[in-house]
């Protein structure tokens, strides 16, 4: 299994960042059609960047801390010079203007990003369906899906493509096709990571994560794209910066606590199974588990679809064909707009803006909006209060495993429901991370921590102690 | 709570949306749903609670209010426009 730390290690004692990055290209051009993970590679420079690390290497220079390791990023990220479309008609010859911090200090830090990844249109979505370009599909069983919206990405790490790639996180955008994929994804505690650059959905729930096969791998990422930004007002330094690089990770005295609203009725058997076995071995290792109760869990899905719509409304207003993207005829401005936004946008798009302009409309705005926001302050004092009792929570991430392609698709709630895990994480603005925990049917099922405000460390540490006594982060379609 | 009206063209207006009839229909079927969903919300009392949008503790987050600027990021934003004139965006007129 190729990791960012092995990768790392192998270019800073002489193997060839160019070869590498060559076969990883190689790999994504002879497999990729299959997959369908990445809209475009940037394989000139990439290959120019990587012969510069190999010759930094050879004139004895330090080397940057991730120099050489081929990464790909999701198509709402700004990498300039690049095409950043977030799937969608509106943007697609959308060219970035400028990096966005992450990709910034990616860079700075000698990563080599390979290509831009597929994802649901706009990041509306769980399956990466809504992409206006393509379909991606599940490297484990190319009839699923993926999960989404960062199935792109996801699937990239999964057929071995890249050992690492960014995604983005609203409602468990990373962590659930991450579970869908049989992959490790985390969502990082709100404002821990720099959103200027990523192309907003919800201002207040998106974050930028990880997409890795390992724990260690995506400490290491968080740990380079992390911290304060001066253009992004949401932005901090956290207090548990320093993540340790080999994340010396132990269930001893871990207090584990499993909220019994997750574990619901309908839930995939074979899901609860798995997730059971994985409390039992923790408790093994020294966990000590209690059940605990959040009872405004109930109340996170509505929230969240009360908030997410209006944000995303109010953040997809300037998208009317002026400065971005392609003109559309019209025979005044209004017209214009009209025929930009109905050409541009796709149904779960347009959808929600609709939705979302209702909710903020005049009458309701108090009673959907204000309420949602109060709701969204009272989950985030809930988990706080749970959170004096245990250390970290342990939930399924996903309900089922991947489902068939095109299915549930005409169905908006029924797709609504497959997120009600990993909603209240963005919801309360807290740590989650998924990692692969078994199978059912050969499909990956998905773990999740979730910690508390600020305790990323912590949760990358519970993840590796997982990760140290399984090997389920070890298998994978395309892993060598 | 006020009882929900869902007025679909008057929502379409402020979305900036031109609808087909197709969508129109779609829309008229499936939001609601939707709406009721979350009108759920009104079971949690949050009489006592403030409504945030952002759980940080920042505030005022702000810099000097001194024009910083990229010349290069500039031109890169104004090649991107789909049509300019004299490095300025240009538009169709608002009434024409």
């Amino acid at each position: 299994m190729k990791t960012v730390l092995g990768i790392r290690d192998a270019i800073r004692t002489g193997e060839s960042a160019e070869s590498i990055v060559r076969a990883c290209l190689s790999k994504i051009h002879a497999e990729d059609e299959k997959i369908g993970a990445f809209l475009e590679t940037f394989d000139d420079e990439a290959i120019a960047e990587a012969k510069e690390i190999d010759a930094m290497r050879e004139r004895g220079e330090d080397l940057p801390r991730l120099a050489g390791v081929p990464i790909a990023i999701k198509d709402n990220m700004c990498y300039k010079g690049h095409i950043a479309s977030c799937s969608s008609k509106m943007l697609a010859e959308h060219k970035a203007a400028y990096d966005a911090t992450v990709i910034k200090r990616l860079k700075e830090a000698g990563a080599i990003i390979v290509g831009r990844t597929n994802m649901d249109e706009f990041a509306m979505g769980s399956s990466t369906e809504t992409s206006a370009f393509k379909k991606t599909k599940n490297p484990w069983h190319t009839g699923k899906v993926p999960g989404g919206s960062s199935g792109g990405s996801s699937a990239a790490v999964a057929a071995g493509f890249v050992p690492a790639a960014l995604g983005s996180d609203t409602g468990g955008s990373i962590r659930q096709p991450a579970s869908l994929c049989g992959v490790t994804g985390m969502k990082p505690s709100y404002g821990r990571v720099s959103r200027y650059g990523l192309i907003a959905m919800a201002s207040s729930l998106d974050q930028i994560g990880p997409i890795t096969h390992t724990a260690q791998d995506a400490s290491l990422i968080l740990e380079i794209i992390q911290g304060v930004d001066e253009k992004d007002a949401t932005s901090r330094d956290p207090k548990d910066a320093d993540l340790p690089e080999f994340v010396s990770a132990s269930f001893k005295g871990l207090r584990i606590g499993v909220p019994k609203e997750y574990f619901i009725d309908g839930m995939d058997k074979e899901v609860r199974k798995s997730i059971e076995a994985a409390i039992d071995l923790m408790k093994t290792q020294g966990a000590e588990v209690k059940e605990v109760s959040l009872p405004l869990t109930e109340y996170s899905m509505p929230a969240y679809y009360i908030i997410q719509p209006a944000e995303v409304s109010s953040n997809l207003a300037r998208f009317d064909g002026m400065r971005y993207g392609t003109r559309a005829p019209g025979s005044n401005l209004i017209e214009s707009y009209l025929q930009a936004r109905a050409d541009g946008f796709g149904a779960e798009v347009k959808r929600r803006i609709m939705l979302g302009n209702f909710i903020l409309s005049a009458g309701y705005y108090d009673a959907f909006y204000k309420k949602a926001l109060a709701v969204k302050t009272a989950i985030h004092g809930e988990f706080e209060n749970v959170f004096k009792e245990v250390d970290v929570l342990v939930t399924p991430t996903s309900p089922s495993v991947a489902w068939d392609l095109d299915a549930k698709f005409n169905d908006p709630i029924t797709m609504y429901l497959s997120d009600i895990f990993t909603t209240t994480a963005n919801i309360a603005g807290l740590p989650a991370i998924s990692v692969p925990c078994g199978f059912a049917e050969g499909l990956p099922i998905g773990l999740q921590f979730i910690g508390a405000f600020d305790n990323d460390a912590r949760v990358l540490n519970a993840a590796a102690a997982y990760q140290a006594i399984t090997d389920f982060h070890e298998n994978g379609p395309g892993v060598e | 709570m006020p009882e929900i009206e869902l007025n679909i063209d008057k929502v379409a207006k402020l979305s900036y949306l031109k609808l087909t009839d197709a969508e129109r229909k779609q829309l008229a079927e499936q939001l609601p749903s939707i709406v009721s969903y979350v009108s759920k919300l009104q079971e949690v009392d949050t009489s006592k609670i403030e409504s945030k949008a952002y759980l940080t503790d920042l505030n005022n987050v702000f810099r000097e209010d001194v024009a910083k600027m990229d010349s290069a990021e500039r031109e890169a934003i104004i090649n991107g426009f789909p049509k300019q004139k004299g490095g300025a965006l240009e538009v169709p007129g608002v009434f024409e």
